[in-house]
């Protein structure tokens, strides 16, 4: 109960710094969807000069991947590791290590505010998207309940795993390197730059092991209906089983992490 | 509050800038170490106010950072109302506070009323509890045209004051100050002490206050700790660190007319000469009998005289530059706490 109510201090002061940067937050969220849309594109020129299909996929089905995987991507979205770096190397983490509340619920609220001032214009542009290229969406009823859980999974997921990288920012001074070393891993195995069923087989093989696919390839195929129940049931667990190792991989390095601090800056 | 011997020696991370080095230096890493405390023992009792004194890189602000629970010390021990401060205990952070001059904790685009609501919560302040500190905060700091503006509006000072509403609405019963006054001016560094006194003097609460402005320390530490290098130089009262640390007096001639061009070299060392004021460094044991001395040979010729311990700023530069006999009390104190 008091946690409620601590979120709900943080949520009102959020919306309200949030509100002074409102412009700023839509032009993020606009640049973060040029990438998909761009390898829609690419995807369906390549598809319609190859005779309308690639490996199964047509025009329709690469539309509603791409739609459903900026919709996924922006729900899951952490930026934290970013973040974190800036307030160890200027001190502002130890006003907060300084309160009895951890700092990972600062960017929990930090993202959940940032993702429902974004949502509704979103919403309106894959809408527009997927008239405008003819997605074709095999989405049944339970594919919708069970994207919820999934989506949810994968946004922990997402932002554990950037709290995992964070957390070496106690050792290291600049994490851009882990990070970029993220962002193309995330690339290449969560599915952004094309469906893991374009993938050849051992590359698909290594996706469906690591963690990356369950952070945004599998809420995407599941909310545009690409998987069956029992796969879907395959893709939870492994969603839950990704975030208990990442949780745990995060206490043991934040625990470590704290006797590293050396509070620079402050 | 308790201290033995605490040492923090910090392990500087020395390696090239680039991807490479970057991606080597996850794997393999070269350290230099830097004793930043050195193994320092102090007691401190309830309510009391010290002053924590000492040169930039002495290793104040280390201290106050293992105190607070920011910082895990290499070695040593130290208790806290009872608690380890590494260990940060949510119970243990809800009692106390670190203020730092010039650090801001407060968000900078909304107003510091509803960053005090934030903190309420996360401090699990009651409702009735939290507008009783709030209107003594309000009076005490003059608060009430601030705290409903955006905190980037207000200046250096007013933002100062927001702080210090900030880190004690909680009402802690142990205050860590880190040059509160820094980049302050004149006015509003004597509000902020002034605001201190009051502080410990309503609450209770026990302040350890670091600052490079004497006159912060004189106004409100009886007591004052010395470190440098990270070593203990002196813990006892600020009346007697002149006497400890700096064995002169400063005895300040004025001559009439006529006798201005007298020499009073062979009284003492003669430290400034301004028309027919003459500044005498006299040893402080034999301070009493050149004060005699003068009186005697210079009879008529000497219009006033007086005999007085010299500026604290000039002890603690002495302290600094190493030119004072060591500071005994400080290992008397050591040896107690140690028993």
């Amino acid at each position: 109960m008091t946690l409620v109510r601590t979120y709900r201090a943080l949520l009102l002061a959020g919306f309200q710094q949030a509100a002074q940067y409102r412009v700023q937050s839509l032009l993020w969220m606009l640049f973060s969807i040029v990438r998909p849309v761009i390898f829609l594109a690419a995807w369906v020129a390549v598809a319609v000069a190859q005779g309308g299909d690639i490996g199964g996929y047509r025009v329709g089905d690469f539309a509603a991947y791409y739609v459903c995987m900026t919709f996924v991507s922006q729900l899951v979205m952490a930026w934290n590791s970013h973040e974190f770096e800036w307030e160890v190397n200027q001190g502002r983490l130890s006003a907060k290590l300084l309160r009895p509340l951890h700092p990972l619920h600062y960017s929990v609220v930090d993202n959940v505010i940032f993702k429902l001032n974004t949502l509704p214009v979103l919403v309106i542009i894959l809408i527009a998207i997927s008239l405008s290229f003819g997605a074709r969406y095999r989405t049944e009823p339970w594919h919708v309940l069970a994207f919820i859980p999934s989506v949810i999974l994968a946004a922990a997921l997402l932002f554990m795993f950037n709290w995992v990288i964070a957390s070496l920012a106690f050792w290291a001074t600049r994490m851009r390197t882990a990070n970029t070393l993220f962002q193309r891993a995330a690339f290449v195995f969560a599915g952004q730059i094309a469906p893991i069923g374009l993938m050849p087989g051992w590359l698909q093989a290594l996706s469906f092991a690591l963690p990356f696919w369950y952070m945004m390839g599998a809420p995407t195929e599941i909310l545009r209906g690409a998987v069956t129940p029992e796969q879907t049931w395959l893709i939870l667990g492994g969603q839950a089983a990704w975030l208990a190792v990442t949780y745990v991989a995060f206490l043991s390095i934040w625990k470590r992490g704290l006797r590293a601090y050396q509070a620079v800056g402050a | 509050m308790e201290v033995r011997d605490l040492r923090k020696i910090y392990k500087v991370h020395e390696r090239q800038t680039g991807l490479g080095a970057t991606v080597r230096s996850l794997f393999k890493r070269t350290f230099k170490e830097v004793p930043a405390v050195n193994g320092i023992t102090f007691g401190i009792e309830p309510s009391e106010v010290v002053g924590f004194l000492g040169p930039n890189g002495a290793g104040k602000t280390t201290t106050l950072k293992m105190l607070s629970g920011l910082l895990h010390p290499t070695s040593g021990e130290a208790r806290v109302l009872g608690y380890v401060p590494w260990e940060r205990d949510d119970a243990y952070l809800r009692r106390m506070t670190l203020l730092m001059g010039n650090r801001t904790q407060l968000v900078w685009d909304i107003p510091a009323a509803d960053s005090f609501l934030v903190l309420k919560e996360i401090f699990r302040i009651d409702d009735a509890t939290y507008r009783r500190r709030l209107d003594e905060l309000v009076e005490l700091l003059e608060l009430q045209p601030l705290i409903h503006k955006p905190v980037r509006q207000l200046s250096l000072g007013e933002r100062m004051k927001v702080e210090f509403a900030a880190g004690l609405l909680h009402g802690p019963e142990v205050v860590f100050l880190d040059e509160p006054t820094l980049g302050l001016d004149v006015s509003m560094q004597s509000r902020i002490r002034a605001f201190v006194r009051e502080l410990n003097r309503r609450t209770g609460a026990t302040v350890l206050l670091t600052s490079h402005y004497m006159d912060d320390i004189v106004a409100l530490c009886r007591r004052v700790v010395v470190i440098h290098h990270g070593r203990l130089l002196y813990d006892g009262a600020l009346a007697d660190l002149a006497e400890r640390m700096a064995p002169y007096k400063l005895v300040a001639a004025t001559l009439r007319d006529g006798a201005t061009g007298r020499d009073l070299s062979l009284y003492g060392e003669v430290v400034s000469r301004e028309s027919g004021r003459v500044r005498l460094r006299v040893p402080r044991a034999e301070a009493a009998e050149r004060t005699a001395r003068i009186v005697g040979d210079l009879g008529a010729d000497l219009a006033d005289l007086t005999l007085e311990d010299p500026p604290i700023e000039e002890v603690i530069d002495r302290v600094f530059s190493g030119d004072h006999p060591f500071g005994e009390p400080a290992r008397e104190r050591e040896a107690a706490l140690t028993r």
